[in-house]
């Protein structure tokens, strides 16, 4: 369940407190879901006051029992406050994709307790291809994750930590995600610097170059872990 | 009960093709299960707004049910048909919904019409609202109490009647937002809406106009034209 939330400002850090102190720990109460990440976009690389959840739930029918605790049941009052401290959230269900390393989650071993820990970064990349979303998809498999999982650790700008597609119905069609964590902070300040330009017409053979024939448009979010995030 | 709700950008040329794939495709391959079934396709109708847009609603039994559909289409057997639609569609956007407590029932899913019946176009407003933060509840029990009151009465400005009344499942959609599916009894009553002001007694003070506004006042209406053959007109 993955979730965007447009956070009032002036309720930042209470809107924080309630995810680490009450979400958290309600969904702890049972093996149905867990909070696997909570997400700050990095504020100078996009909108002010944006929040993205993903909480993973184990199958269709733990989502519809934890949605109606949210509308009805005994999660009501919290979604009541959670509501209060945003003007809006945007959600939808995602799945792995065929190939993502990130395919089964442990929900009985994901933390519950808000220990610390360094911050980490993550670029979440969302395209939104103009051919087939399965071409897209097998895209990214051939032409992007066997090259980027073979990158030595030292070279590695990014850890392609799981890659989604969106549960039909419940977003945008076609749509795919790839959520992938920053390695090397001085690598990722080269690229955003860069003022190296590659023609991607006439740069052939590149993953660039053959991605234009799948998409043109993406979204790149740097998002920042807290330092009690279960995952980091 | 569940519904999903997809607004499809169609490719203006192939529309036709995709009217098709939902009347000779999706609806059938449904029908050969208990998990969903499709209730309604309607056009926006042109003149009213974005062209080549449709929107389908499809129900599904519960979540697990939603779950087993959304396997059948990413990997299932309607992965091909929807590869097909890939091409036939710019993009969808897709919402599942769960009805308010006081939302009237579509009846049995059994009962849905699963073959091409043909039938009179009924026409839709459908309004989405959505509510200042926090006042979701509070916008929900009063569109309850009042405005789907005043809508039965004999005085009403609008000859329509409320068909489902959702929102967003939590995780699936926006919040806070609402969705009314409101069904055209009678069509001169919307044209005067469109073409004359409000009058002053139903914005004024001790209005549902007027009162709401403490709840919302942002909100869109489509009108949509259910095709012929849609299960439910």
């Amino acid at each position: 369940m993955h979730e965007t939330h447009k956070v009032i400002g002036r309720h930042a850090s209470a809107f924080e407190d309630l995810y680490r102190d009450e979400w958290m720990d309600a969904l702890s109460r049972s093996d149905d879901a867990r909070l696997l990440w909570y997400l700050n976009h990095a504020m100078g690389s996009g909108p002010a006051y944006q929040v993205v959840t993903i909480t993973a739930v184990a199958d269709g029918a733990a989502w519809e029992a934890l949605a109606r605790r949210m509308l009805h049941g005994d999660l009501s009052d919290l979604a009541s406050r959670l509501d209060a401290y945003r003007y809006e959230v945007e959600g939808k269900m995602i799945a792995p994709v065929y190939w993502s390393a990130l395919q089964e989650v442990d929900l009985t071993a994901v933390p519950t307790d808000g220990r610390h820990h360094e911050l980490s970064v993550y670029m979440q990349d969302t395209g939104w291809p103009d051919a087939p979303l399965d071409e897209y998809i097998e895209l990214w498999d051939l032409d992007y994750w066997q090259y980027m999982r073979e990158v030595p650790e030292e070279r590695k700008l990014l850890d392609i930590t799981a890659c989604f597609q969106v549960a039909h119905g419940s977003g945008i069609r076609p749509e795919a995600i790839l959520l992938q964590k920053v390695m090397n902070f001085s690598t990722l300040g080269g690229l955003l610097t860069s003022v190296e330009k590659h023609d991607p017409t006439t740069w052939p053979g590149s993953y660039m170059a053959k991605g234009l024939e799948v998409r043109d448009q993406w979204e790149s979010k740097l998002l920042r872990t807290s330092s009690w995030s279960p995952f980091r | 009960m569940l519904f999903v709700h997809e607004v499809h950008k169609v490719v203006g040329k192939r529309a036709a093709e995709f009217e098709d794939a939902y009347r000779s495709g999706w609806m059938p391959e449904l029908a050969r299960g208990s998990d969903a079934r499709l209730l309604w396709y309607f056009d926006l109708a042109h003149g009213s707004g974005l062209a080549y847009r449709v929107v389908t609603v499809t129900a599904v039994r519960d979540g697990a049910s939603w779950a087993r559909l959304a396997e059948r289409v990413a990997g299932g057997d309607l992965r091909a048909w929807a590869r097909h639609l890939d091409g036939l569609q710019h993009e969808s956007r897709g919402r599942i919904m769960i009805p308010l407590e006081w939302s009237p029932s579509i009846g049995s899913l059994d009962d849905v019409p699963t073959e091409p019946v043909e039938h009179e176009p009924t026409m839709y407003m459908e309004d989405t609202m959505w509510p200042f933060p926090g006042k979701i509840g509070d916008y929900i029990r009063a569109a309850g109490d009042v405005y789907r009151r005043a809508l039965g009465a004999e005085t009403a400005q609008m000859h329509m009647s409320i068909e489902l009344a959702i929102q967003a499942m939590p995780g699936a959609g926006r919040t806070p937002e609402v969705t009314l599916m409101q069904k055209l009894s009678s069509l001169p009553p919307l044209i005067r809406l469109l073409t004359t002001d409000i009058p002053p007694e139903v914005t004024g003070p001790g209005s549902w106009m007027h009162e709401a506004l403490e709840l919302r006042d942002q909100w869109r209406s489509r009108l949509l034209r259910a095709a012929v053959w849609s299960p439910l007109s």
